[in-house]
C-alpha cells in the first residue's frame, strides 16, 4: 500500500515556494497576489519540480492543474517495445525503459501466441474498458478533470470513466476484479502519483499482446514538463507473469486546437447501428 | 463503501452487472427489483420546478454547488405516460395479473400526459412498444438491453447520477455513459456528428442549469414502450436545483420530423446515498460481460 495520507505532508511550504516559482518565471500578476496572501515572498526557489513545471497551470491549493484534453503521440497501444514499421503498425523506438519486457519463460512464450493472434484476440477489438495504463496511451485523446478531492478522466475511446480518489482513502479491501482497476492518488510535489490495484486478467497492454494477470500493480507519475507537456511514467509488477518490475515513459501533449472536445467511440455499436435507423 | 451492484439494488429494470454472463440470467433479478419498494416512491410526482429561494455554496467559478449523487425519486424506464420500475407481474394462482401501481405520468406538457407523435411515428412506436417482450428482430431490442448508451433524457430516470463540477465544466456520471457539459459558451460541434449521448452546452440561469442538446444520433429509446426522436431532435434541458437535497429536471423535445409539438418530460431528483458520505461509485461494466445479445431475439433470424 503506497498510500500516504496528504496530512503528512508540508504541503504548505511546498505550496509556498512553488507559488515564487510561478510568479518569477512567469510573471503573472495574479501569483503577486497569491504570495501577498499567502505570505511566502521570503522563501527560496529551489527544488527541480518548480523548474521543470514552469508555466503548468496550478489550482487555488497551489498543485499543478492538469485540467485538459491530453493524448500521446507515441505508437506505444501498438508495441511497447522498439519495433519496425510492419503492416498493421507504425514504427516505434518504444517506451519500456531498457527497451525489453522482463517476461518470465511462460510467460514469454504465451505473449508470443498472443502476437501471432492479435489481429482476432486484442480485447481492444471489442471496445472493453482496456485497462491502465493503455487506456492512458490509446491513440485517442483523453480529458482530465481535476478538484482537490479526485481526478476524473474521461477517455474517448470506449465508456472508460476513471476517478482517481486523491482524498487519502485507501484501496477498497479485495481481490476485486475490475478492468480498470482502483486509482489511490497523491501528490509528491508537482507530480501525481497514482497507486492502481485490483485488475482483472482480461486487458492486453498493446496490439502486439502484451498481457498481465490478475495480480498486476501499477504505479504511475504524472509530472508536469511544461505548459502543454505531461511526463508519464508506470512501473508494472506482476509477479506471476514478470521477473521484475519494469517502467514505461512517455509524453503527453496537450490538444490547444480552438473549442476541441471528446467526441465518442463506442465501437461496440457499430455492428448494431443499422436496425436503428 | 459499497460494490457497485449494491449501488444499484432494486433500481430499474436493466440492472446489468458483468457477473452476468448470460444475458437471460438477471431477468429474474430484474423481476425481484421490480417489486423492491423505493424510498419516497409512493409520492407523487412534483412537477414545480421553483428554484431561486435557494442559496446554495458556490464554487471558485461561481457555479452553485450540486456535486454527488442523485437518484429519481420515481425510478424506471419502462414507461413515460405509466412509470414504473418493471413490468407487471405474474399471473398469481387464480391468473389475475398484478398491476403494477400507476404513477403520473412523466410528461408534464402537453396536460394529457401524453408524447404527441405523428401518426406514422405513433403507428412505429406502437410497433416497438407491442413487440417488446418477444422481439422477433434485431430492430425491436432496446439498444439499452445491448448496453448501449441510452441517450441524454433517459439516463435521469433510469439509475443513480453522479455529477461533478470543474472549473467551466459540469459532468453527469451515469451507469454507461457519461456526458460532459461544457459552461463556456462554445458553438455546438458540427451538424454532421451524430453521437449516442449528444453534444451539450450548458450555462447556470441562478440555481438552474439549462443545457442546449444537439446532434443526437437518435439510435437509443426514451422507454421500454418504443418512445423515440429522430436525429433532428433538439433538447432543452432544465435541472432546476430546489434546495440542497433536490432538484427538477425537466427536457423539452422539439422535433416535427416526429412530434406535432414540443412535449415535456419531467423527473425530481433528489440525493443518493446520504447514509454513506464516503460512498463511492465503482466500476460499471455491461458490455465486457455480455457474450451474445442476439439472444434476446426469441425467433432465430436468417436475415433481416
Amino acid at each position: 500500500m503506497r498510500i500516504i495520507n496528504p496530512n503528512k505532508h508540508k504541503h504548505k511550504f511546498e505550496r509556498s515556494s512553488r507559488c515564487c516559482a510561478f510568479k518569477q518565471l512567469s510573471g503573472i500578476a495574479i501569483c503577486a497576489v497569491s504570495i501577498i496572501l499567502l505570505g511566502c515572498g521570503t522563501q527560496p526557489v529551489k527544488t527541480e519540480d518548480n523548474v521543470a513545471s514552469v508555466g503548468m497551470p496550478r489550482t487555488s491549493d497551489g498543485k499543478p492543474d492538469l485540467s485538459g484534453i491530453w493524448q500521446t503521440l507515441s505508437t506505444a497501444d501498438w508495441d511497447l517495445e522498439p519495433h519496425q514499421a510492419r503492416k498493421d503498425a507504425p514504427p516505434g523506438l518504444g517506451v519500456v525503459v531498457g527497451h525489453v519486457i522482463p517476461y518470465q519463460p511462460w510467460a514469454l512464450a504465451q505473449k508470443l501466441k498472443n502476437f501471432e493472434n492479435r489481429a482476432t484476440l486484442d480485447p481492444r477489438r471489442k471496445y472493453f474498458m482496456q485497462g491502465i495504463p493503455r487506456a492512458n496511451y490509446t491513440p485517442e485523446p483523453f480529458q482530465i478533470f481535476q478538484s482537490d478531492k479526485q481526478l476524473t478522466f474521461i477517455y474517448e475511446f470506449g465508456q472508460t470513466v476513471r476517478t482517481i480518489h486523491a482524498n487519502g482513502t485507501k484501496h477498497p479491501e479485495g481481490h476485486i476484479d475490475w478492468w480498470i482497476g482502483d486509482s489511490r492518488g497523491h501528490w509528491e510535489g508537482d507530480t501525481l502519483v497514482v497507486d492502481v490495484t485490483h485488475f482483472n486478467d482480461q486487458t492486453w497492454f498493446d496490439r502486439s499482446g502484451n498481457f498481465h494477470s490478475d495480480a498486476l500493480h501499477v504505479i504511475e507519475r504524472y509530472k508536469p514538463i511544461g505548459p502543454d507537456h505531461i511526463q508519464y511514467e508506470a512501473v508494472i509488477e506482476d509477479p506471476k507473469v514478470f521477473t521484475k518490475p519494469w517502467t514505461i515513459s512517455l509524453v503527453f501533449y496537450r490538444h490547444k486546437e480552438k473549442d476541441f472536445q471528446l467526441l465518442e467511440n463506442y465501437g461496440f455499436t457499430f455492428d448494431y447501428e443499422k436496425f436503428y435507423p | 463503501m459499497k460494490q457497485d451492484f449494491k449501488t444499484f439494488q432494486g433500481q430499474g429494470e436493466a440492472i446489468v452487472n458483468h457477473r452476468f454472463n448470460n444475458v437471460r440470467a438477471w431477468i429474474p433479478v430484474l423481476l425481484a427489483c421490480a417489486v423492491i419498494a423505493q424510498p419516497g416512491f409512493a409520492a407523487g410526482q412534483d412537477n414545480s420546478a421553483q428554484s431561486g429561494a435557494w442559496t446554495p455554496n458556490r464554487l471558485a467559478d461561481g457555479q452553485p454547488d450540486v456535486q454527488g449523487f442523485w437518484r429519481p425519486e420515481n425510478q424506471g424506464t419502462y414507461s413515460l405516460i405509466n412509470p414504473r420500475n418493471g413490468q407487471d407481474g405474474k399471473p398469481d394462482k387464480d391468473g389475475k395479473i398484478p398491476k403494477r401501481k400507476v404513477k403520473p405520468s412523466r410528461i408534464i406538457d402537453p396536460a394529457d400526459g401524453q408524447v404527441p407523435y405523428l401518426a406514422a411515428a405513433r403507428a412505429k412506436q406502437q410497433h416497438v412498444q407491442a413487440n417488446f417482450n418477444n422481439p422477433v428482430s434485431q430492430d425491436l431490442v432496446d439498444p439499452q438491453a445491448r448496453c448501449f448508451p441510452g441517450g441524454v433524457s433517459r439516463q435521469q430516470w433510469w439509475h443513480n447520477t453522479e455529477i461533478r463540477q470543474y472549473p467551466n465544466y459540469l459532468i453527469i456520471i451515469g451507469d454507461a455513459d457519461r456526458r460532459i457539459i461544457p459552461l463556456d459558451g462554445r458553438p455546438h460541434i458540427p451538424g454532421n456528428i451524430k453521437l449516442w449521448m449528444s453534444d451539450s452546452r450548458g450555462h447556470w440561469e441562478g440555481n438552474t442549469l439549462v443545457v442546449d442538446v444537439t446532434n443526437s444520433n437518435a439510435k437509443h429509446r426514451l422507454s421500454n414502450e418504443g418512445d423515440f426522436s429522430s436525429d433532428k431532435v433538439h433538447i432543452q434541458e432544465r435541472f432546476s436545483f430546489i434546495d440542497a437535497n433536490t432538484y427538477q429536471y425537466q427536457a423539452t423535445y422539439t422535433d416535427p420530423s416526429v412530434y406535432t409539438r414540443p412535449w415535456t418530460v419531467s423527473s425530481k431528483q433528489v440525493r443518493a446515498n446520504t447514509d454513506e458520505p464516503d460512498f463511492e461509485a465503482w466500476e460499471y461494466a455491461c458490455i465486457e460481460g455480455e457474450k451474445n445479445t442476439d439472444n434476446y431475439i426469441t425467433e432465430k433470424i436468417v436475415s433481416q
